[in-house]
Parts: structure tokens; sequence; C-alpha cells
């Protein structure tokens, strides 16, 4: 049994004739890797090993240390909220604590009810000029509010947002381009919608016994 | 359109921002007809030769804009032309250093800009293929950055033969992962590579032996985004700006406490003033100026009465800090310096790479102090030992400035800011903006703290 699909494995096994040598595929395979299962366990860094021909430890090492590999589930909707120095200075840790009360969870590593949100706290994301800002599917949402915060969450709910000021408030405001699903260009794959799930589906939330990471430690 | 905040439109000085904020200028047609796009990738392609296109670089006195301020040209007349064998650009894209927002302004506004600047340089320094090496976080910016290199393509402007030049040139995108360190120039070729993302020890530089064991050239956005108009009009015309040894104008983000944060096109050797009480237009209101980084959270902070400072490199490194990454992060006098510098090494502590050992080890140990401070359970012992580990941080002891940048936030806001930390280390108080129940503006203590307390 499997934790990556055949057609997947298939497609990871491509990857390295994109690159000058094999081994940059790595990421790019632990991308599509995360990008069907929603996260990385133990046998889908396993997988991707055969399917590259290295070393399983070698997979797992590269995945443990970049904060976009995710270890354990995260939440269908996972924000990533920047809680450097531009962004606390205008009130990032208010949005955090507002956002945790909203989703009802208890901290980072926990997973909202029906596996719908989850949140980290992250490092600087470059948009400091738009501070308190977050990352939230694939798209940045700047001068966070409460109120905004609520509106993201009713959205993707399914809810309407609620009407203020005589027009429906977009949620986030004042975003740049309207959402647009990240098409994998040339030459490197990461981001595709998998063939083998329906848009925005994750698998059941377990297999929890992978330790969340802990850098530089 | 991406919303813009920050410089755009005409102006003396704004040589890269010119054309920002003109209608679609992310798509060729625009950037060709409004902006005079793609002239000077035709005029260094079919007019001049590889070894003049650097030459008019070194000229320009072009410095590196992605935080050392190597001279450009220079680097690229490091890469032997002539070798045998492969070559790569490799762009550095991985825009992460805290309060630095510039390069993902170029990509959202003229990612054309930094396609035929990636080209000419290409071109100049004997490379047929150049890698983008971009932050994985940036979605917009990738998918804008994709769709330009896409459009250049299907025109002719990159492959085989580019501009009818039978010179085949390609550029190639890699996103990272989330890792600060890949900013750092031979982590982010590890990470290219498919490895861990950890320093590499040098010689040999990279120009020697780079991505993938080859030759290479690594620079910034925004260095390369200014190439093109170096090419259209001289580097003598480009070296009339700034100052005679930090040439030209660079792109500041200024964040934090002021009214409008933005990126702001600033030639070099303006104030700080200038750039933040008035492009900013000021702290916020009914506060005053209490700090700045000059140059992103590693750069030593300058106090409010350094505000004169000049923005070029000289001044800054006589100031005892430097120009960094260009992200000008404005505190005001409601925040705490001591959460500040608390904040910014747990940043540093969680992006080590775990390489070297003073950085390993001492950026944990620093908050760790920080921790027993901000709990009331310091006394003069924690503030020697930071004083200790910041030396310890500092001056080379690393593979790379991680450490050093670590080490200096500590340094620089104990040097100016001796008797805030004294407060809390031995008085056991907060001084900062009146009573901290009352002002409500402290940087709030560590949640995790908070919740164990």
């Amino acid at each position: 049994m499997s934790a990556l699909s055949p057609h997947l494995l298939a497609e990871i096994k491509e990857l390295p004739a994109r690159y000058p040598q094999p081994r940059s595929a790595v990421m790019p395979a632990l991308d599509l890797a995360q990008e069907e299962l929603g996260y990385l366990n133990p046998e889908a860094m396993s997988e991707v090993a055969a399917a590259l021909e290295l070393d399983p430890g070698y997979v797992e090492g590269v995945a443990t240390f970049y904060t976009l590999f995710h270890l354990a589930p995260t939440g269908k909707h996972h924000f990533y909220v920047c809680t450097n120095l531009s962004c606390t200075l205008r009130g990032a840790d208010e949005i955090v604590e507002h956002l945790k009360k909203a989703i009802a969870v208890t901290g980072p590593d926990a997973v909202s009810a029906e596996g719908l949100f989850s949140y980290e706290e992250v490092e600087c994301l470059g948009a400091c000029e738009f501070a308190p800002m977050m990352r939230l599917d694939r798209r940045y949402y700047y001068d966070l509010t409460a109120e905004k915060i609520d509106d993201l969450i009713a959205d993707r709910k399914g809810h309407l947002p609620a009407r203020r000021g005589g027009r429906r408030a977009a949620p986030g405001g004042e975003t740049q381009v309207p959402s647009v699903p990240v098409e994998a260009p040339h030459p490197s794959p990461p981001v595709r919608k998998s063939a083998l799930r329906a848009p925005g589906e994750r698998v059941a939330r377990e297999g929890r016994d992978v330790p969340r990471k802990k850098k530089g430690a | 359109m991406p919303e813009l905040r920050g410089s755009f439109g005409d102006a003396p000085n704004h040589l890269l921002t010119r054309w920002f904020g003109t209608p679609d200028l992310h798509r060729l047609g625009v950037y060709e007809s409004k902006a005079g796009g793609y002239s000077a990738l035709r005029k260094a392609l079919l007019e001049m030769a590889p070894a003049d296109i650097t030459s008019e670089v070194k000229t320009s006195g072009l410095r590196g804009r992605g935080g050392a301020g190597f001279a450009t040209g220079t680097k690229w007349s490091f890469i032997n032309r002539d070798a045998p064998g492969p070559k790569y650009v490799v762009i550095n894209a991985d825009e992460s250093e805290p309060g630095t927002s510039k390069d993902r302004y170029i990509l959202e506004n003229s990612p054309h800009l930094l396609v035929e600047g990636i080209l000419i340089a290409a071109y100049a320094v004997g490379a047929n293929q150049a890698w983008v090496y971009i932050r994985g976080e940036y979605d917009e910016p990738y998918r804008m950055l994709s769709e330009a290199i896409e459009e250049a393509r299907a025109k002719g402007y990159l492959g085989p033969k580019p501009m009818g030049k039978d010179y085949p040139l390609d550029i190639r995108l890699y996103r990272g992962h989330g890792a600060y360190i890949c900013g750092e120039e031979t982590a982010l070729l590890e990470s290219l590579e498919g490895k861990r993302a950890q320093p590499r020890s040098r010689p040999p530089f990279p120009a020697v032996k780079g991505a993938w064991g080859r030759p290479t050239l690594l620079n910034n956005v925004e260095t390369l985004a200014t190439v093109p108009w170096i090419i259209n009009n001289g580097g003598a015309a480009y070296a009339k700006f700034g100052t005679d040894k930090s040439p030209g104008t660079r792109l500041l983000s200024v964040s934090g406490n002021v009214r409008k944060p933005g990126v702001y096109e600033v030639e070099l050797g303006q104030s700080f003033r200038h750039v933040i009480m008035e492009l900013a237009g000021g702290v916020t209101e009914g506060r005053s100026l209490k700090v700045f980084w000059p140059g992103g959270s590693s750069a030593p902070v300058l106090p409010a009465s350094m505000l004169d400072t000049k923005t070029d490199m000289e001044a800054l490194a006589a100031a005892r800090s430097m120009g960094g990454s260009g992200g000008v992060i404005v505190m005001d006098d409601s925040h705490c310096i001591v959460r500040a510098a608390h904040r910014l090494l747990k940043f540093y502590a969680h992006e080590s790479c775990g390489k070297c050992t003073p950085c390993r080890v001492g950026g944990d140990w620093a908050v760790r102090t920080y921790d027993r401070i901000l709990a009331n359970e310091g006394s003069q012992t924690e503030l020697d030992t930071l004083q200790r580990v910041s030396d310890g941080l500092q001056n080379g002891r690393c593979l790379c400035g991680l450490g050093d940048s670590a080490g200096w936030v500590i340094d620089s806001t104990l040097r100016h800011f001796r008797e805030e930390y004294e407060d809390h280390a031995l008085r056991h108080e907060c001084n900062v903006g009146g009573p901290p129940a009352a002002s409500g503006r402290h940087l709030p203590r560590d949640r995790d703290e908070a919740a164990s307390a």
C-alpha cells in the first residue's frame, strides 16, 4: 500500500531530467507529494526517495530543513501569519490571538474541527509595506484586521462575508489580482492539482506521529 | 494591477520605478511600447561585445543590492567567459530579510525588467542558462515572472536565437521552500542543488565553482533590474546619481511605525530623515521616532538622534551600521527595544542552519537570556551574558553572516539603549511609552511564556 499514487510517482521520475543534475529534483518532487497528500509522512518521503534513486534519510533531511514542507497534516486552509518585527509593530500579535480564537485552535500544531483550518506564525514574508499581512491559499492578504480575518474564515466556510457600508467587503481587503491557480509553467512543476483529489480535499488526519520540525537544534 | 505603495512615475531619481504604475506594465507589449523595454537587450546583443557590457556596468559603479554591496561589474568580470563547459547566472529572488520587500515590488510591477537584466548579464558573462531562485511564498511574483518569461520566449527574446543573435539564452525558475539562509549565496546554491541549505566555505567562490560545480554569477533581483537602464543610458550617466562610492539609486522598503509605509526609490546619499519623515510621511501620529534599522533587521540599529545619517554605504559604515538589503524598519517611542531585540533574536535562532557552532548555540543562548530578562529574572549576569554571546557571534566566526547579524542586533541595541536594558535586567521594570498596562502598545510578551505563567 503506497502513500503516493502511481501516476504521481511516474511524474516524479521524470523530474530529474529537467535539471543539470538530478538531485535538484528533490524539492519539486516533495512539492508534488505534499500537494497530493497534504503533508509529508515517512512513507511518502521514502517513496519520493525511491523514485529519485536517493537515500530515504537524505530526502527526509531535505524535507525537515525547509519550513514550507509540512510533516504533519494541516488544515485545508492554512494561515501563514507573519509575526516578524515590521508586522508585530503594526499589531500582528493581536491578529494571531484573534485568529486562534476564530478558528478555535489552541496553537500552531492544532487543526480545527473538520480539518478546515490551521495556522502558523512565520518569519518575514516580504510584503512589509502592507503589514500586518499573511499568506493563505497561495495568496497574500494585507492590512489585516480582526474583521478581515472573520470575513476570510466565513468565506472559506462557504458563508458570504458580512455586508458592510452598503457593499460586500472583499475577503481580505485590497490584495492584488484575483486568486489564480498557480499553474506549473516550465520547467519546475511544483504546484498542481492532484488528479486523485477533489479540489481542496485532504486526506484524513492521521499519522501524526511525525514530530514537528525544529530547526537549528 | 498590484496596489502600489511606494515610488512610481516620473521623477529625476526614478531610474527603476519610472514606469511602475503603468497599466499592464507586466505584459511584454506594454513594457516595450510604453517603457521602451528590451531596447537594452537589443543593444547589448546586437551592438555590444560582452566585454563592453561588463565594462559599462563597471563604469556605472553599481553595487550589489542584495546586502553586501559588492561591485557588480567586478563580480561579472570574475567569470571566465572563455572557459569551456556550461556557466550559469543565478538570480537571488529569495528575498527574506526582515523588513525588505523591494524585490517583490519589482517582480509584481515589472517582471520584464528583471528578465531583460538577466538576459543581458547572461550574455555578458558567457552563460546560456539562468536560474531564478524565488522564495516559495512568492506565489504571485512567481506566476508573473513565469508569464513574462513565456511571453519573452514566444517573442523570440530568449531561446535558441534571441533577437536573431546566434547565442542561446534560457531562464528557468526554482522555488525555495522557506529558509532565510537561502538568501546567502552559497546556501542558495546548495538548495538549488537539492540539498539542505547550509553555506559553503569559500574559496572556491561561486565565480569559479558555483551551481552544479560550474562557474556561476549570482546577483540580486534589484541589481539585475538596474542593468537595462545602465545599458540604455551608459554607465557614466548612472554614476552621476548618488555618491562617488555608492552611485545610483536604490529601493528602500520602509515599514513599521510610519504613516506611509512603502518601497521608495532613493538617490544614494539622501538622508534617512528624508526617507522616513518625507517619503514615508513621518512617524505614527502622536508618537516620535525611537530607533530605525537602516538596512534590514541585520543592520545595526540607529537611534533617532542619527536620523540625519545618509543612505550611502560609506555613511552607514561610519555610523557603525550598513546599507544591507535596504529594509528600513521604523519603531516609535511606544515600543520597547528589549522586546524588539528578543523578537529578532528568535528569528535568527530559528533560521540558523546549524552548521557553525557560534550561530547554532549563540542564537538560542541569547533568546534564553532575553527570556529571563523579560520575565524579570535578570541581573548584571544576564547583561554580561548578552554582551559575551554577541561578541562570540561576530567577527567572521561563522561561514556566513547570519551569526554576525544576530550579534549586531544585540550589540547595537545594547550600545544605544543601555539604560532600557538595565531597567529590565536590574530594576525589573519597563519605562517605555508610559505604564505598560496603560499604553497597550508594547510588543507583547512571548505568548508561550504568557500561557505558561
